[in-house]
Parts: C-alpha cells; structure tokens; sequence
C-alpha cells in the first residue's frame, strides 16, 4: 500500500488570546489526505486556518487534537523533516546574507558535505534563475526575487514533499507563470506538492486534488473532476451579421459591437436554433466557447453557504 | 522511500513517549543544575575573601553632588544610605571603619538635613566606638544648625560635654540653648543650673534654680529645687567665707579661731547663714569651712 | 554541527548591530578618559585606570550582552525568520544553543579588544603589562556569559524592553546578594530564616566573579575560588538556558 505522502487525521487548534484569555477554535477538526507524487491545493478564504495546517503540520504550532504523518511518519519525528521543503507565506530572510550565503547556511542544517553544497546550490540556483545575484545580499532583492530564493530554500535538501504557503502571491503574470512551471516540474521529478492558495486559476491550472477548507472545516475534498461537474453552464456566441432584435428570445445579449453580437445562450437547443438562423440569413458565427464550471464558481458558492 | 519496519501504531506512542521523555530529561537537567549551582553557592560563600578595608567605599562624593544625582529622591538615598551606614558601622572586623564617618554622616545630613536619628546615631557611634568626641559634638551640633528647633540636640551635647569631656562651661551653653526650646524636659533646666554651679555662675545657676522651685508642679521638684538652692548658698557661701579666711590669715598671720572673728576683724559686714539659717560649720585647725548638713541630706 | 551553524550565522548577524560599536567606542572612550582623570587625582595614579578600565570593561559588556541578548530570539520571531529555520530537521533546543553560542563569541571578541586597549593605556602609564588585570576580567566574561544567558531566556518569550529590564533586574539582585544574607542575619531562627536562606542561596550571586578589588589591590585569591566560581557560572548558566529551551520548546509559532 502506497503510503500517503501527507495524511492529517482531525486537526484541532484553538488559540487563547486577548488580555482576558478567549478561546478562539481555529481548525476544528481537520482531516485530508495527499497521495505521493501528486500536487494538492489547499483552498480557502483568508482566516480560513490554510497556514495554521501548514504551521502544525510543520511543528511550528502544537495541535491540540489529532494526528499528522508524512510518508507514515508521525510529523514529530526527527527524520519526518529530512524530507521536506517549506516556503513561507510572505517569507523574511537573513537580509544580511547573500543568496549563496543563504543556501548555504540551510545546507550546513542538513548536514551536506562541501561538494555536494557547492553543487545544490548552483543547481538551484539555477533552477530558480537567480544565479547572476548570488552574491548579492538579500537586502536588495525584489519581492520576486525573495520569492525565489525563498523557494531554493525550500528545496535545498532535495525534498520529497513541498509545502507552499501561497507560493504566487504579489507575483506579477510572468512570474506566476514561472513558479507554475516549475511546480510542474517538481511533480515530473516524482515530489509530491502540497500549496495553499487563493488564487484559483492557478490552482485549477496545476493541481490534481483539492481541499477547500472555511471557517476551519474541510467543506469539501476531491479531485477536480469530482469537484467539478464538466456540465455546461452556459454557451458564449459572437455573430456578426445580425442585429440583436433578430435574436431575441435565443438569449442574454452581452455586447454589441462594430457590427458583432456577443450572446450568452444557457439552452442547448436554443445554441442549435441560433446556428440554423445565422445559416438562414448568411451570417457568420465569429465564435463559440461553452463555459463550464470553474472553482471559482464553487468556491464562491461555498463561501456564501456557510 | 524507506520501507516501513515498524507498526505504524506504534509509532505515534513511541514518539509520544520520546517527546515527553525528551522533557522529562530536560526538566531533570533543569533541576539538577540548579541543585548544583545552590550547592556551589554553599561553598563559596565560606571561602574567604580578602577584603580591604572601607574598600566597599572607594570614592565617597561629596553630599551636595549626590543630592543632584538623586533627582529628588534625596530623602529615600539618605535613608538608603543610613540604612547602609548601620550595617556598617556593625561590622566590627572592618578596622578602619571610622575614616568616612563624619564624611558619610555629613552626606545623610546633606541629603535629608530634618531626618533627626542619623545625627544621633552618628554622634553615637562617634562617642561611644570612634572614641571622637570633638567629632560627636560636631554631628549633634550640625544636627542643631539645621534644626534650630529641636531641643535633643543640645541636650545630647551638653551631656556628653558634661560627662566625657568634664567641660561644665560647654555643657552649660549646651543645656542653656535646649532649655529654652519647646517641648524641652524640665530637667533640661536643672542641669543648666547645675552646670552653671560647676563654673561657679552662681548668679545664673540660683537665679535658675529659684525659677524652678516656683514654677515647680510638685513636691519633690520642690524638694530638689530647694536642695539646690541651699547648694548653690552653701558653696557662694563658703567660698565667701573661705575667701575672709583667706584675707584674715593675710592680715595677722594665723587662721581665725572662730568665724565670727572674721567680723570683729572687719573682713565681713555679718556671717552668712545657710538656707536653713544655721551657721557654717568651721574647722579652726585646718581652715575649712563646710555646711551643717549635706544638701542632699536635707 | 548544526549548533555550529546557527551560531556561527549568529555571530554574522551580531557583529552588524550597530548598537556594538556604540558602546564599544564608550568604553574605549571611558578607558583612555580613565588616563586624563588619573592626572587630575593626588596620589595613586595608577588605580584609578585600573578601577575605571574594569568598570567600564564590566559594565559594558553587560549592556552589551542585555542589548544584544534580549533582541536575539525576539528578532527572529517577531520578523518570522523563523519560520524557515524551524520547519527544517532542529532540535529547538539546538536553536537556543546555536544562538547562545554565536553570541557567546561576539562577546569575547568584543571582551579581547577592550582587553587589549585597556592593557594598553595602563602599559603607557606603568610600562609593564599588567597580566593579573586578566583574572578579573577573565571573571567579567564569565559573568556576561551568564547575563547573555539570562537575556536568552527572556528573549523567548518578551519583548525587548521588558526582556532588558528583567535581565537588568537579574544583574542587580546579583550584585545585592550580600545584603540579603545581612538581612537573613537579623532574622530570628525558624522558618522564616529557612526559606530566606533558601531564596538566599537560589537568588544568583554574581559578586562570586567579582575579582576587581583582589587583582588591583593585589591582595591573594585563594585558588579553592577560581574553580568554584566557575563552576558556578558554568552551572548556573546551563539551568538557565535549561530553562529556555523548556520555554522555547511548548511555544507555538502563531
């Protein structure tokens, strides 16, 4: 049997705080599981409890209820960290360190020998694109550069399991895109990543399993295509050729504009009626997307149920 | 991927029970530490230190600049300070203990000059162990300059002229400025005129006892004011009579064989009596001439 | 050693406070300043750039070690450094030692320069390197070691500015442990007296590494005490930062 590479079995943490100790539950009652080799995405809105799974997972905070296990190990195991990789929400490095200088420190924690440092570091740096600021300190690097380095980091002992806690935020298009390619690749190379985030297309783009947690609670766990039917809910036609008041009652009409019509059509028959129409009066269909579900719409929804 | 030896059951028990074994060991270590370091503390504190002597006063400022330091907490580092001065002067191996005295009681002075027991204490402690009676009257005597109204000062003063220092003069001056402050015993008075006596100002010293015998509230103050009053007449007289002896031994070259020789010489107008009236009692083989009764007999 | 590790990126990250330099320029100031003031006294010269240098070594150093210390872990976890540093294979016990140690090592170079500048000035003065000075402010290390300690320990869990105050509070009760045992004196037998001898004896006593008036008076020192005091420290030391791994160890991270 095929150990989980991240099982979480009813997670629960509350916090006391305030000058007259409250107690606030965060996560009450938390239990998913990741499979080896895949990329998981932890979804919820903000003060949902994302980074404190992440943190007990991680030790970082100690549950009060429940159990964890990576690769089978229970998390508080000295070896259960050899073979993960962190990345921090908004992450704050040594800015007196150089990129080089960075890495090394975290390879010296994992003990690695001269030769093998020099090398992982060069490879991930590489990885990483940074390479031509390895020797420039922290300090001056960008939001996206930090993002970066903070990655290599993650990765400086080649790990088998990949935490990252909103990996793309404040990322400008290009460097999401970046990041994504590169958690791709972690998943070719056999890693298992689990990442948190709030940004849904991106996780739509790239994960294969889900979990949506609000207000502390898994709402709901599954495959994409579990989670999302492959129903159709609406079908977007742009005609030119036609004016508006010829399609009425076929559908929504969104836009009129140099000559095209933009047309939102929820039947299925009625998308044939409009076809057969603009066959009739030698009109032209410019385009025809149908829109089917997407995570945004459920989340969304859940969001608003609870 | 490792393969998976062990029960995966058991495993979370037997981290479980590392961890609170970890703290178990920790907690032990806490505790054993601290054992030891209190065992420590035991042993070093019986080893002696050399100490120098006053050497825990190396620099001794000056009053008026620890008044500025203390930011208007001169009254609490005065009492600090006393409070310290106490223990120290206690502890007698510290030989020289005594070369700051004045200097550090000068200092409580400066900070808090109404705070009234330093003073005393001070002079105390300079009297009694430094042995420094000038330095004893200087504390009380600055205890007065800042205190005007306090009569314990020169009350103290006066007796320790009176007693150490056997200076009746002194003491007179002492009791004279204390007997006249308020809230002075009345016997501040007394040892005034007593003092006085001992210089010889009869004038002062029975004009003084007089004031006490009439303002005296009882019987015995009475008593003792009018045993006094016949002092002070018997020694004004004596010396008077002793004095027409003296004068009579001049003229005719031999001691008188009575005193009322001495007015048929015509040395004295008439022979005092004491306060009781009785005449003086004269030894006409030695020339001494003593009261019929002693005053404290009477 | 991945104790050696976080202490030795201690140390890089300590010898760039600036707050260092600032009081390292002040004793330097203090000690050479200590040569003027020796003019203006009648007298013996030369003991008063002995007692100022000490002092000033002494004194410090402490700030030093207060300053520096109760920044350490505040800074790393109010600026979520670490976050990174946790989530790898340490001991958090390994953190607490890693940091005392990088620390640890600032101040003793920072302790061997002031050394040497105030060797310095007293060889102009007297012509003659005056080693004996090296016992007491070998002691003077030692006793920064156990504030820096202290500093640690509330560095885990306040902020700086209490976390100072508290360590201050630490370095005064130490040096006023002789009054305590003054007062315990006056007490009259029972449980009263037990218990203050108890406190007496738990409350540290810091005036056990202090050898300034022996090495400038140069009055002997019975060997018995040298390894007695540092056993002490060494001890007293390790029950502190027992106690902050213990703290350090249950925290959560929020």
């Amino acid at each position: 049997m095929m150990a989980n590479a991240l099982k979480i079995e009813d997670l629960h943490k509350s916090f006391s705080t305030g000058f007259i100790p409250k107690k606030k539950e965060i996560l009450k009652g938390i239990s998913l599981a990741v499979e080896e080799g895949e990329i998981f995405g932890y979804l919820g809105p903000n003060g949902a409890g994302k980074t404190t799974t992440i943190k007990c997972v991680l030790s970082l905070i100690f549950p009060d209820r429940g159990t964890v296990e990576i690769f089978g190990r229970p998390h508080l195991s000295p070896k259960a960290k050899e073979k993960v990789g962190f990345l921090p929400e908004n992450p704050y490095f040594y800015d007196y360190l150089s990129a080089r200088e960075f890495l090394s420190f975290y390879a010296d924690l994992f003990l690695l020998n001269k030769a093998e440092k020099e090398a992982r570091i060069a490879s991930l740096l590489k990885l990483v694109g940074l390479e031509k600021a390895a020797g420039l300190h922290l300090r001056k690097f960008s939001r996206g550069m930090l993002q970066r380095v903070g990655l290599a980091q993650a990765l400086v002992n080649d790990p088998s399991l990949v935490i990252l806690d909103e990996p793309l935020g404040g990322l400008d298009p290009l460097g999401r895109k970046e990041i994504r390619d590169i958690i791709v690749r972690f998943k070719k190379e056999g890693k298992t990543v689990f990442l948190s985030s709030h940004i849904l297309q991106d996780i739509e783009m790239i994960c294969d399993r889900v979990a949506i947690i609000i207000g502390g609670r898994i709402i709901n766990q599954g495959t994409l295509h579990d989670l999302i039917s492959e129903k159709v809910l609406f079908t977007e036609v742009t005609v030119s050729g036609l004016v508006p008041a010829e399609l009425a009652g076929l559908g929504e009409s969104l836009s009129v504009h140099g000559g095209k019509v933009l047309l939102k059509v929820y039947d299925e028959d009625k998308v044939g009626r409009v076809l057969e129409l603009v066959r009739d009066k030698k009109a032209k269909i410019e385009s025809l997307i149908p829109r089917t579900e997407t995570l945004e719409d459920i989340f969304v929804d859940m969001v608003r149920r609870t | 991927m490792p393969a998976i030896k062990t029960d995966v059951r058991v495993m979370p028990i037997r981290i479980a029970a590392k961890r609170i074994s970890g703290t178990f060991l920790l907690v032990l270590f806490i505790l054993a530490a601290c054992a030891g370091f209190m065992g420590l503390k035991l042993e070093t504190d019986k080893i002696l230190r050399k100490k120098i002597p006053g050497s825990s006063i190396i620099y001794v400022p000056s009053g008026k600049f620890l008044k500025y330091v203390t930011f208007g907490y001169s009254g609490l580092a005065a009492d600090m300070i006393y409070l310290w001065a106490i223990q120290y002067y206690s502890t007698y191996e510290i030989a020289d203990r005594f070369t700051y005295l004045d200097h550090i009681f000068a200092i409580i002075a400066e900070l808090d000059s109404r705070y009234t027991d330093p003073y005393e204490v001070g002079s105390m402690i300079a009297g009694k162990e430094a042995r420094d009676i000038p330095l004893a009257l200087r504390i009380l005597d600055r205890g007065f300059a800042k205190n005007p109204d306090m009569w314990l000062f020169p009350f103290e003063a006066g007796h320790i002229a009176q007693t150490q220092l056997k200076d009746y003069d002194l003491a007179r001056k002492y009791f004279g400025k204390a007997m006249v402050l308020p809230g002075a015993p009345d016997f501040a008075k007394r040892l005034y005129a007593n003092a006085a006596l001992k210089v010889t100002d009869f004038k002062t010293s029975w004009e003084t006892w007089l004031e006490v015998y009439n303002t005296a509230t009882d019987d015995r103050v009475k008593k003792i004011a009018s045993n006094h009053l016949y002092q002070v007449k018997a020694e004004m007289d004596i010396d008077a009579l002793k004095e027409a002896v003296a004068k009579f031994k001049e003229k005719y070259k031999r001691l008188p064989d009575e005193l009322s020789r001495l007015v048929t010489a015509g040395i004295l107008t008439s022979l005092p009596r004491d306060l009781d009236d009785k005449d003086y009692v004269y030894d006409a083989a030695t020339g001494d001439v003593n009261p019929p009764t002693m005053w404290w007999k009477r | 050693m991945k104790v050696g590790t976080i202490a030795l990126n201690t140390f890089k990250e300590a010898k760039r406070d600036r707050i260092l330099y600032l009081l390292f320029f002040f004793a330097a100031v203090c000690i050479v300043f200590s040569r003027v003031l020796a003019i203006l006294t009648v007298g013996d010269r030369v003991k008063i750039i002995k007692d100022v240098g000490l002092a000033s070594i002494s004194l410090f150093g402490v700030l030093m070690a207060i300053l520096m210390g109760t920044g350490l872990v505040y800074k790393e976890i109010d600026k979520k450094t670490i976050f990174t540093l946790l989530s790898k294979p340490i001991h958090r016990a390994q953190f607490i030692l890693g940091k005392y140690l990088g620390l640890a090592l600032t101040l003793f170079i920072m302790t061997v320069l002031m050394a040497v500048i105030f060797l310095a000035v007293l060889f102009f003065h007297t012509f003659k390197v005056e080693w004996p000075m090296l016992t007491a402010i070998l002691f003077i290390f030692l006793e920064l070691m156990l504030i820096t300690a202290v500093a640690i320990l509330f560095s885990t869990f306040s902020t700086p500015i209490l976390s100072s105050i508290f360590s201050l509070s630490f370095y005064l009760i130490g040096h006023l442990s002789w009054g305590l045992e003054t007062l315990i004196k006056k007490v009259k037998p029972g449980t009263g007296r037990t218990l203050a001898r108890a406190l007496y004896t738990f409350l540290p006593d810091l005036e056990n590494f202090n050898f300034k008036t022996e090495v400038v008076h140069n009055l002997p020192i019975p060997p018995k005490i040298f390894v007695y005091s540092t056993l002490y420290g060494i001890l007293y030391a390790a029950f502190i930062l027992g106690l902050a791994i213990w703290v350090f160890r249950k925290r959560d991270f929020i």
